[in-house]
């Protein structure tokens, strides 16, 4: 075998045979698992547009939520307007005010009640230069029955029975609640409370959670029993029943008291979670290098077993944020929430109850806020649960 | 085994003990006492009501009458509805929440875990997606709105059902039917994910290799090591019904424990607030021991020796 039998390998194919991948840090995998995951994405976005929608749409609005006029109270989001002059609009509530409404659904004005004659069922309505007459004795009154319409209004020609359109509510896009607020603005300012709450009480359920649970599982023995015993105990308890206790015991209602009700009671699940992570991380031979080189207890804790066990905790940290969403409006809808004029989604969803049959659009948006928050954050969660965390991953 | 249900029973009732304790005293480091009024009561009235209900009694005597009353089931008078005793609240209202509860619970076994197999039998049809669909709604929307849908629709709008009170067994529709919401949908989707993890097992392979009817591999097979989950989430389950039954029975009117609660926390009584914490938690941790025995009895691989969790 002489040296002119070998031939020298052109390295340009070598390269091509094994290219070298970039390699990707564990927070670039997970975005880039994150992104293949649609309803994930589609989760974030609806977090996004939650978080947009309460904190920086309230920015662009001139009415704030606690302005009230009365005179436009329980006003629909859609308005059904009767033309009774030549492009004059009225619109009637369900109490017998008459609204002017401009043809595109913004309310002007009201017009005030001159005359009132109950028993044929006609009221006046006059804005200064103009009287309307309304007849409501249709259906009601004998000799009126059986007629297509409800209501007639009469300025000076012909009586004005059948609506000219339906318009949007260009005034109250949302409708107006029974103390004349915006409940557009409400409901942004609604989402602004509950983010809030669900945000600040997360962070210091992760932050009293990871500490407690680290440290039991870090000490082991005695001390990781007893704490641990003492998070058993308080995990046999109905949580929701001691964020009450806690609201009645700190009695002032605002918005610190609920973040201090839920944040003081949920961090057992995460203590939980923490230490099982950290029970199996801790025997691992890069702690057990970081004693050998005297790291302290702390640093040890908090810079090599909690970073590796982040996955987990910021799902956990994801599913919590609509469980206290949840809790939040849960505990404002039993009249222990946030004090008036705040509100949060829950009070909304209180208020609207006492008027559900005649207004229920009360009851809609703050309920439709508060399933598209938790569908979004469960569909977030879900996802950062795949990318972060591959052994959870179900079927 | 018998020492592990021991020490199980003996600590459930350290817990029950300690949160009658904790519950106590945060109702009694509340300011003002349950008499003071925005216009103040006259001293002398306030001495003879103080003397009457033992609140000028040194703290450790109240504890202890107090302890002494939760033992023999007396929780003393309520501060705000005179003349009525909490225990005939209790006696009164727990019937009805304890029936409306049950039914709840039937229904999200008797639909939840049925639809959660067929679901997972019938993976990534329209049957599947249907369900998972109504179940993912049901997880994001709060009973308390799904109460008050089934009233504007089926009692406003519709008029099947009577909007408030349990008279008739059409009465009890509504109600049974938003307080299980939520809890049919979690339950339908655990047995789903369950199922499915199983049927990917080596065991259920074996049994269609060994010429099983497909019948009887789910029904021996799968079934019974997947509800297994199911069965841990049934704790849980009945603190979500009690919990729930704060607002259901608030919309429905249903003069149960839960509207009790409720009130008693608006009016700031305490008695009434201690004594419905006590009972539920109560509740709810004999249903957890409960749950935890039905565990180990079901699954062999618990272990004894050491808690499982």
């Amino acid at each position: 075998m002489d040296a002119s039998q070998f031939t020298f390998v052109d390295h340009s194919t070598l390269d091509e045979a094994e290219p070298a991948r970039q390699s990707l840090t564990y927070w670039q995998d997970a975005w880039r698992r994150l992104k293949k995951h649609k309803p994930a994405m589609a989760g974030l976005v609806g977090v996004i547009i939650v978080i947009l929608f309460g904190f920086v749409a309230p920015l662009f609005t001139s009415v704030s939520y606690s302005d009230q006029t009365i005179d436009y109270s329980n006003l629909p989001p859609r308005l059904t307007i009767y033309e009774i002059a030549d492009d004059y609009y009225v619109f009637l509530t369900k109490d017998y005010k008459l609204l002017r409404v401009s043809g595109r659904g913004h309310i002007l004005g009201r017009l005030d009640r001159i005359e009132q004659d109950a028993v044929n069922k006609l009221y006046t309505y006059s804005d200064g230069n103009l009287d309307v007459v309304l007849d409501f004795g249709y259906n009601l009154l004998p000799g009126k029955m059986d007629s297509p319409f409800d209501y007639s209004f009469t300025v000076d020609g012909p009586e004005v029975t059948s609506p000219a359109k339906k318009v949007f509510n260009k005034t109250y896009p949302a409708g107006s609640d029974s103390l004349g607020r915006n409940l557009l603005v409400r409901v942004m300012y609604g989402a602004r409370i509950s983010l809030t709450v669900a945000f600040v009480a997360s962070i210091v359920n992760l932050l009293i959670g990871v500490a407690y649970g680290s440290l039991a599982a870090y000490e082991g023995g005695r001390t990781d029993i007893i704490m641990m015993r003492i998070v058993d105990i308080l995990n046999s308890i109905p949580l929701v029943l001691y964020v009450i206790l806690i609201m009645v015991l700190v009695g002032n209602r605002g918005l610190w008291t609920m973040i201090i009700a839920l944040g003081s009671v949920y961090w057992v699940v995460m203590a939980r979670l923490v230490r099982g992570q950290v029970l199996s991380l801790k025997e691992q031979e890069f702690i057990l290098a970081a004693r050998a080189l005297g790291v302290h207890r702390r640093n040890i804790i908090f810079r090599h077993l909690v970073p590796n066990a982040i996955g987990p905790i910021i799902v956990s940290m994801t599913m919590m944020i609509p469980a206290a969403v949840f809790t939040e409006s849960f505990i404002s809808f039993i009249g222990l929430g946030v004090s008036a004029p705040m509100a949060s989604w829950g009070t909304l969803a209180n208020n609207a109850l006492t008027g559900l049959l005649s207004y229920p659009y009360q009851l809609f948006f703050p309920s439709l806020a508060i399933a598209f928050t938790m569908l979004s954050f469960n569909m977030l969660g879900d996802g950062l649960r795949d990318a972060l965390d591959p052994r959870l991953r179900k079927g | 085994m018998a020492s592990y249900f021991l020490r199980r029973f003996l600590y459930s009732i350290l817990t029950i003990f300690l949160i009658a304790t904790v519950t106590f005293f945060m109702m009694h480091s509340i300011p003002g006492g349950p008499f003071t009024r925005e216009r103040p009561v006259p001293d002398e009235i306030m001495r003879v009501l103080n003397e009457k209900y033992n609140l000028d009694a040194p703290l450790y005597e109240q504890y202890y009458d107090y302890m002494k009353g939760l033992i023999t089931f007396d929780f003393g008078p309520s501060f705000s509805k005179i003349g009525t005793s909490v225990n005939d609240l209790i006696s009164s209202g727990f019937p009805r929440t304890a029936k409306v509860g049950a039914l709840a619970c039937l229904l999200i076994v008797a639909v939840g875990i049925p639809i959660g197999i067929i679901s997972a039998l019938k993976q990534n049809r329209p049957i599947d997606y249907t369900v998972m669909f109504m179940a993912t709604l049901g997880v994001t929307i709060p009973s308390f709105v799904l109460a008050t849908i089934i009233i504007f629709f089926f009692a406003g709008k519709l008029g099947w059902i009577p909007s408030f009170g349990l008279e008739t067994w059409r009465s009890y529709l509504g109600p049974v039917l938003a307080l299980s919401g939520y809890s049919l949908s979690f339950v339908a989707r655990l047995t789903r994910s369950s199922m499915l993890e199983v049927l990917r097992q080596d065991y259920v392979r074996t049994a269609r290799a060994n010429g099983l009817k497909e019948l009887s591999v789910i029904g021996k097979h799968a079934v019974k090591n997947a509800i297994i989950p199911v069965i841990t989430y049934m704790g849980p389950t009945v603190a979500a019904i009690m919990t729930g039954s704060f607002v259901i029975e608030r919309i429905f009117a249903i003069p149960g424990i839960g509207r009790y609660f409720v009130e008693s926390v608006s009016n700031r009584d305490y008695t009434t607030i201690m004594a419905i914490t006590v009972l539920y938690a109560s509740f709810y941790v004999i249903m957890v021991l409960l749950v935890d025995v039905a565990y180990a009895l079901v699954d062999p691989r618990i272990r004894f020796e050491k808690e499982t969790h």
